[in-house]
């Protein structure tokens, strides 16, 4: 809208190609909002809502490059800057009010200098943890800031505007009685933890805003990645093991190239999954030993689909990969009696040979032979058109 | 108002400094910027746009604003002016 003042007394959203079946709302204007249109819904359903809808397609590069120079202004107020997508940060600005002034200070003056220097508008939550932080900033208008400073602030909030509460959870949560954040935080952690298990004990900290885990800084190694992952929505569903193989043998070749790029080794391997009734699920695997291999990936990721028992009933439409629990070493591995050492060494030849020819002659030059079987199916370069990967509060 | 993307000739200083020295109009007048009052980050909410921002001073102390956007530049027009 920066760039088209014209579209900004019009509802607008921006959405992804419905062509490749991406056609869904991914951000909308005030007035989208006004009329009900939300994010993540199909495209006809928002014009259904909103007939006038203007709908255009994301500029992932001006994103990026706005989200870098807003990030920029940032660290000239603090060095504790930790990113939560391309377009959210935790700010930790306890250290610097002796040289502003005061948080209400620092807060107005993002928020101006953003405004003129940029030309964005920012939402901006002050809190005393990362949780209620981001729930402020929900709360927050545009150009606005808002305080959370006690419970009582937000304990008649739904439920499910606090963070990592999705549908599925509140919907569990509220067949126990449980609608607000307020109720959240009056039970018990156990009696949580009896209803959704670790992760109902996870919420009750939030909702009571113990959240305790620290603003990551500039110089802090976990800030520069915690996790290396790509998903694709798939040009059709997948039906059968020999389409998800597809899918799979790219994904894992993004990853992996890309893990090789930040020149780190992954331990725990994770596969989300999402079928055509948009139900999703994420499983994950820790190996034995860490690696970085393209071929680790794609395996480990076959067999969380066989380990877990997964079928075709509901074909799948988006499918993922990513890796976590990354180090700079490699960790010393144990020489095997029965396994063939020389293999992770020719797997490893294979991946760097792809990689430089890639490189010099293009993504497409060169494919593997299981991806060649349904061009239609493998005809996108995962690594080089997406940037944005989703996030996870827990990347730690 | 809108904005128009003109040609600027610039010196480019050994600091990385960039500093517009003429404007080229409609590809035939070259108007000499004869002062940078100001340089600072900017977004033109009038005709969409962000950047940095130079407060040129032209001809006869004429000042006008010229906005540097990834790498092009543009004025601010009142649309009875294009």
């Amino acid at each position: 809208m920066l760039y088209h003042p014209e579209l900004r007394n019009i509802p607008m959203a921006i959405a992804g190609d419905a062509e490749n079946r991406h056609g869904i709302i991914l951000t909308r204007n005030a007035l989208a909002k006004k009329a009900g249109v939300k994010a993540a819904e199909p495209i006809w359903q928002a014009k259904q809502k909103c007939p006038n809808l203007i709908i255009r397609e994301p500029d992932y590069e001006s994103y990026e490059y706005f989200s870098k120079k807003v990030r920029a202004l940032y660290y000239e107020y603090t060095d504790k800057v930790e990113s939560f997508g391309l377009d959210e940060c935790w700010l930790d600005i306890s250290d610097s009010i002796k040289l502003f002034g005061s948080i209400k200070n620092i807060v107005i003056d993002i928020l101006r200098r953003v405004k003129n220097e940029i030309g964005l508008t920012l939402s901006i939550g002050v809190s005393n943890n990362k949780i209620w932080s981001k729930l402020g900033s929900d709360i927050a208008g545009e150009s606005e800031y808002y305080v959370i400073s006690k419970l009582s602030d937000i304990e008649s909030l739904p439920a499910s505007s606090l963070l990592n509460i999705g549908a599925h959870t509140y919907d569990k949560l509220k067949s126990f009685g449980i609608y607000s954040i307020g109720d959240i935080a009056k039970c018990s952690s156990n009696y949580l933890k009896g209803i959704l298990g670790k992760w109902g004990e996870m919420i009750w900290y939030f909702a009571n805003g113990y959240d305790l885990s620290e603003v990551a800084g500039y110089n802090d190694p976990y800030e520069i990645v915690k996790s290396i992952g790509n998903s694709s929505t798939t040009v059709r569903d997948i039906y059968d093991m020999d389409d998800l193989r597809v899918v799979l043998t790219i994904l894992s070749d993004s990853v992996g190239s890309r893990v090789k790029e930040a020149g780190m080794y992954f331990k725990t391997v994770h596969l989300y999954l999402r079928n055509k009734n948009l139900e999703w699920r994420t499983m994950q695997i820790t190996l034995n030993e860490n690696s970085d291999l393209v071929s680790t990936i794609f395996k480990s990721a076959i067999e969380l689909f066989k380990k877990n028992n997964l079928n075709f009933n509901v074909p799948y439409r988006s499918i993922g990969i990513s890796v976590s629990n990354l180090s700079f070493k490699k960790e010393a591995s144990s020489i095997r009696l029965f396994d063939d050492n020389s293999y992770s060494l020719r797997e490893r030849r294979i991946d760097e040979a792809l990689d430089d020819i890639r490189r010099r002659y293009g993504y497409h030059s060169i494919s593997k032979l299981r991806v060649l079987e349904d061009t239609e199916l493998s005809n996108f370069d995962i690594k080089n058109e997406h940037t944005v990967f989703p996030v996870s509060y827990f990347r730690k | 108002m809108r904005k128009k993307f003109v040609d600027v000739i610039c010196l480019n200083d050994q600091a990385g400094n960039l500093k517009p020295l003429f404007l080229i109009w409609d590809n035939i007048y070259k108007i000499p910027i004869l002062k940078i009052k100001e340089i600072c980050p900017r977004a033109s909410l009038k005709v969409g746009g962000s950047g940095l921002r130079y407060t040129c001073v032209f001809e006869s102390n004429r000042v006008r604003h010229l906005y540097y956007d990834r790498g092009k530049w543009y004025v601010e027009m009142q649309d009875h002016m294009l």
